[in-house]
């Protein structure tokens, strides 16, 4: 007398499920976005000859990434606004998210631009480019070319951890099926169609990432 | 066929009415053993949990107190066996433990596979809130509408449980207890739902802090529960109980009660019985 596997409750809640979804993907985008914009300026910050934003770049990176997001989460959330700062649940996510995805991809980024060789930008100040054009159209599309497989890695554990926003309330993937496993005690199909839609969600990224990296693949 | 049937059957009915005498009664066995033992739990204030000195502790463990005085005119002959609250039945029907009191709250389901004794407190939700928040009362917050955020933890239909007292608030469900308090500490939430129970000694341990909005619904009934069938017991446990609520008794559950829940009880009235009232 094995257990009767019941999807019913799962299909009947599953459009919670789906917006659950959609909403997760929505914070991982805007995250990864803006995480990448720090990124990108603390990997400079990084490798640039000043000690005071080297400083401040590791400063950022250590502190980070040596703290488990969800508490994080819990600090921005909760601590903050004790301080005067005060964001609703979804900003206040998303903040912390974009902190967090910056820290990580600081090092990737940093990785690349260590990896690039010094004649990179000196060709490009040899045509007579600026610093800034050097780097904005030269150093930063050959890095990002060279990063992108250590990138999706990211983008994808990045767009798993939204599943913690369930935390403070936000209403996606994992809180939809939490709420489900409560209310219908279907426990065992909940989470299998949720890790699967889990599984769905990253191979897409998965594969559009590599899309993209096959079309800036250097020719042979 | 059929008649072999029957001789089994009723064989067994016999021998079924054998060993329930051959059990004798529960209350003799409790007697002569010397010690009641209760089954509970130890994680849950103000119900059943450990004191700083390590001492199990609660209103649970008071009403079991209260049963051992009455058998043996000494309270402390209670020995507490920890159970989850999903072996609170088997540990009854396996003669595990002689009672069962650790918040159970009384259903038809539950009434099926073993018997309750009289109800010893009544469970209900209610709002708690800052002392020093923009809301002071109920009325405050039904009239605020969609104004009011209400934390309240993940559970069944916790969202439709508040709705029933605010229909118009915003709810935002946690995982867990701590977090439903610490959304209202950060003003995440105007007011936090959760047992009347744990409000009333999460106010005791913080005094001054917070106020009951003053409204309670969705009642439950906690009461023991004993082995199914054992009629004599439970009638010995329900009249010890009952002197504790309404006669003899009355100052050590008083006294309980106000240690948990810090609420003065009325005397029970004098002269005709309240029972009748």
């Amino acid at each position: 007398m094995g257990y009767q596997l019941n999807f019913d409750a799962v299909w009947r809640n599953f459009d919670l499920l789906l917006s659950g979804l959609g909403l997760g993907l929505a914070l991982a985008v805007v995250s990864i976005f803006l995480g990448s914009l720090i990124g990108l300026v603390a990997a400079f910050a990084m490798v640039s000859k000043n000690r005071l934003w080297r400083g401040l770049a590791v400063g950022y990176v250590t502190a980070i990434r040596n703290t488990p997001i969800l508490v994080l989460i819990f600090f921005t959330f909760f601590a903050l606004p004790q301080f005067g700062v005060r964001f609703d649940k979804i900003e206040s996510f998303v903040f912390t998210l974009t902190v967090y995805a910056g820290a990580y991809l600081t090092e990737v980024f940093r990785g690349g631009l260590m990896a690039l060789p010094r004649g990179l930008r000196e060709a490009g100040l040899a045509l007579g480019m600026t610093e800034w054009r050097a780097n904005l159209w030269v150093v930063i599309p050959v890095m990002i070319r060279n990063v992108l497989p250590a990138l999706s890695n990211n983008f994808i554990s990045l767009f798993k951890d939204t599943s913690l926003a369930a935390a403070i309330a936000v209403p996606e993937l994992t809180f939809y099926a939490r709420q489900i496993n409560v209310n219908t005690f279907r426990v065992i199909e909940t989470w299998m169609v949720a890790s699967l839609m889990y599984v769905a969600a990253c191979y897409l990224i998965a594969a559009a990432l590599r899309r993209l990296e096959r079309r800036l693949a250097i020719p042979r | 066929m059929m008649k072999s049937v029957l001789a089994l059957l009723s064989a067994a009915a016999v021998l079924a009415v054998g060993a329930a005498h051959a059990e004798g009664n529960k209350m003799d066995e409790v007697l002569k053993r010397g010690k009641l033992v209760v089954g509970t739990g130890s994680t849950n204030a103000p119900w059943h949990f450990k004191d700083q000195s390590g001492q199990l502790v609660g209103f649970d463990v008071d009403v079991a107190k209260i049963i051992a005085k009455a058998l043996f005119e000494d309270a402390e002959k209670v020995e507490f066996v920890n159970q989850s609250s999903d072996s609170r039945i088997p540990n009854l029907t396996t003669n595990k433990v002689d009672i069962t009191c650790q918040f159970m709250t009384v259903t038809g389901g539950r009434a099926q596979q073993v018997d309750f004794t009289i109800p010893y407190y009544r469970e209900g939700v209610g709002l708690l809130l800052l002392a020093n928040g923009k809301y002071k009362s109920y009325d405050d917050l039904k009239k605020a509408g969609s104004g009011v955020v209400v934390s309240v933890l993940q559970n069944v239909y916790a969202e439709e449980m508040v709705k029933k007292a605010l229909p118009q608030a915003k709810v935002d469900q946690y995982d867990s207890v701590d977090l439903i308090y610490q959304a209202l500490n950060s003003n995440r939430a105007d007011a936090a739902a959760t047992d009347q129970s744990a409000l009333r000694w999460f106010m005791q341990q913080n005094p001054g802090r917070y106020l009951d909005a003053g409204y309670g619904w969705n009642p439950q009934t906690y009461a023991c529960a004993v082995k199914k069938g054992e009629q004599s017991w439970l009638n010995f446990v329900n009249t010890a109980l009952h002197e504790a609520m309404t006669g003899v008794e009355f100052d050590a559950y008083a006294a309980s009660f106000k240690k948990w829940f810090g609420v003065d009880l009325p005397q029970p009235q004098i002269g005709f019985p309240v029972e009748y009232k």
